[in-house]
């Protein structure tokens, strides 16, 4: 149902849509439908008329022909199972056709063998090896040698699959997403630390909001004394001890490092979010667009949820809670991390949030079919949306209702 | 406790060694570990440890009430294992079934769905000659039918999505052969809940099965290894 080259889908694997690379070309089985449906229903007639006991002179009417194939041969074979004809390909120690040939029976076409048969006998139903309804006979399956080759095919065939799921931008994304998770929890424990750690030793320092340099500075100085001075405080009756300082000189460097990294990795999810989700990037900002993917496991998925669940994904212990014990639901999940919601009076959050949520389900769906992508107009008007909703309810609602 | 020489040691075939409790398999690939289990040499061979807390089929074989035999497949045949993993079980059947550099001439066909899983699988293919790792969906016999051109005779399936059975009575269908033993790994957690409990979607399987031209041989509760799981042996019938 999924088009082709999205999301998850996008890997392709022996039981999905392969990209057609090679030079088979595919001879689609529902071009084959008008013929064999008349077959089918002469079938069923013919049978209905031998059950009814008339049909002893129809049994030479009876003459359904199966196209057998596999990925090295095919056959001709009549009801009964006589073999008719068959048709071998002896070219299997090419690893490469061999791929070719597995790919294209999975995607559901025909093998060159299978395609000569068919002309020469244009009414056979073709069926590939193993289907139920093919019957009994003496197929010409693949010799050992044969075996071997197709097994080595097989996992030269896995090989690529593996290789292309780093294709996937989803796994991609969320690789991304968790590093900056944590690397987030990280760098705030060590900032923490290395204020703590500073401020043991110049207890006159302040740092107010704004640490981001601290790492810098500390890491650039040279002794406690230097510090002291580019922080403009006195120095303390008491210093660290020779190898006491280099360690506190070495976090600030950790610590500065990480900042650095944190950043970079935010650009990246930026970036590959705006690609991956541009509409949904353009409605909410990339690294929420990017939250919201990694948590709905994809964006395939994500656009399969309905808005509602967009707009609780991420708080889902208050969700079931509430399906639990009947606590009031949550009005929004990650998407409080959005301004609009976040920074909006208490009592309109949960009216907004529904708004967004439901535009955002809209862009995660154009994002995932890869239809025209939302731009600034459409944020525009969500965001001339979420201002109505404030003006409406200016002030908060009568507690006693 | 006596231990030691008093232990118990007996084949279950010729690769699989039961040594008291623990579950012994002699290594295809001597002097390397596939998951961090341990080696040990008994009488000059060296045998890997097949721990049951990481492989249901292990677990299954502790387990069993009859014969470990009969939860075997035949060395040197080929078997067909769905929902693969990233390769536990996989390298023990492949020990038992094909032996060192594949001198038995076996044919283990494992698939899977996650590329994740196939990256350990072909690695280890490339050691393990007899190994065919597909990357494929289970249900969608189409796509990877074509690699069995016969049916088979054993064929597991360990793979936690909803309709489990479903899944297997269809492969068993097209790839096992009759009489043929079927092994099922039934994880309750991935069936959808009914509010009757485990043991009724156990029974219900069961009866599942029975109907669906299958003898249910065995009914092997993991729990304590693997909980939640229930390993049914069947047998084909038609």
């Amino acid at each position: 149902m999924s088009p082709e080259g999205v999301g998850k889908d996008r890997v392709p694997h022996c039981g999905q849509n392969i990209e057609k690379g090679h030079n088979y070309e595919y001879l689609s089985l529902s071009e084959l439908q008008p013929a064999s449906c008349l077959i089918l229903i002469a079938k069923v007639v013919v049978r209905g008329l031998l059950r009814s006991g008339k049909g002893e002179d129809m049994l030479l009417v009876r003459r359904c022909m199966w196209l057998w194939y596999d990925w090295r041969a095919a056959a001709i074979a009549d009801d009964e199972g006589t073999i008719l004809d068959d048709e071998q390909w002896d070219g299997f120690l090419d690893q490469r056709s061999v791929v070719a040939r597995l790919e294209c029976i999975a995607a559901g076409g025909l093998t060159p063998e299978a395609r000569t048969l068919l002309e020469r006998f244009p009414d056979a139903l073709p069926r590939v090896h193993g289907e139920s309804d093919l019957p009994q006979a003496d197929w010409p399956l693949p010799s050992q040698k044969a075996q071997q080759a197709v097994d080595q095919a097989a996992i030269a065939m896995a090989t690529l699959g593996v290789a292309q799921a780093a294709g996937d931008p989803d796994r991609r994304l969320e690789h991304l997403m968790r590093a900056s998770d944590e690397m987030r929890s990280t760098f705030i424990t060590m900032e923490a630390r290395l204020v703590e750690w500073v401020g043991l030793f110049l207890p006159e320092a302040r740092f107010g909001a704004d640490r981001s340099a601290l790492g810098k500075t500390v890491s650039e100085a040279e002794s406690l004394e230097h510090l002291s001075k580019t922080l403009d405080v006195s120095m303390p009756p008491v210093g660290p001890g020779k190898s006491e300082w280099k360690s506190l000189k070495e976090w600030g460097q950790s610590v500065s490092v990480f900042r650095g990294q944190l950043d970079r990795l935010e650009n990246a999810i930026r970036n590959l979010s705006e690609q991956h989700l541009p509409s949904l990037s353009a409605l909410l900002g990339p690294l929420l667009a990017a939250r919201l993917c990694v948590e709905a496991h994809g964006r395939m998925r994500l656009a399969r949820l309905p808005a509602g669940t967009l707009q609780v994904l991420g708080a889902e212990k208050a969700f079931f809670n509430h399906l639990k014990t009947g606590a009031p639901p949550p009005k929004h999940g990650h998407i409080f991390m959005h301004p609009w919601i976040s920074r909006s009076p208490r009592w309109v959050r949960g009216k907004i949030s529904r708004t967004v949520a439901a535009k955002a389900s809209i862009a995660a769906k154009i994002d995932a079919f890869e239809g025209e992508p939302w731009g600034e107009q459409e944020m525009r008007e969500l965001e001339q949306k979420v201002e109505d909703i404030r003006q409406a309810h200016s002030s908060p609602p009568s507690r006693r209702g | 406790m006596a231990r030691g020489n008093n232990r118990r040691r007996s084949m279950l075939s010729w690769a699989v060694m039961k040594d008291g409790r623990t579950l012994w398999t002699l290594n295809a690939v001597p002097k390397t570990t596939v998951y961090g289990e341990s080696l040990r040499n008994f009488s000059g061979t060296e045998f890997r440890r097949w721990d049951p807390t990481r492989s249901k089929l292990g677990a299954a074989l502790v387990r069993t009430r009859r014969a470990p035999e009969l939860l075997l497949p035949e060395e040197g045949t080929t078997v067909l294992y769905l929902g693969a993993g990233h390769g536990t079980s996989i390298s023990h059947l492949h020990d038992h079934l094909c032996g060192a550099e594949n001198d038995l001439s076996g044919r283990l066909v494992a698939v899977d769905l996650a590329p994740r899983c196939l990256r350990e699988l072909t690695h280890m293919a490339k050691s393990r000659p007899g190994l065919v790792p597909v990357l494929g969906d289970a249900r969608k016999h189409a796509a990877w039918g074509v690699l069995l051109p016969r049916k088979v005779n054993w064929l597991f399936q360990d793979v936690a999505q909803a309709g489990q059975v479903d899944i297997f009575i269809a492969a068993c269908r097209r790839f096992l052969e009759r009489n043929g033993t079927g092994l099922l790994s039934l994880k309750a957690a991935s069936e959808r809940w009914t509010g009757e409990g485990e043991e009724a979607l156990f029974t219900s399987v069961e009866q599942t099965l029975e109907s669906s031209g299958f003898e249910v041989e065995e009914r092997i509760e993991l729990a304590g290894y693997e909980d939640n799981h229930v390993l049914f042996a069947v047998r084909k019938l038609e």
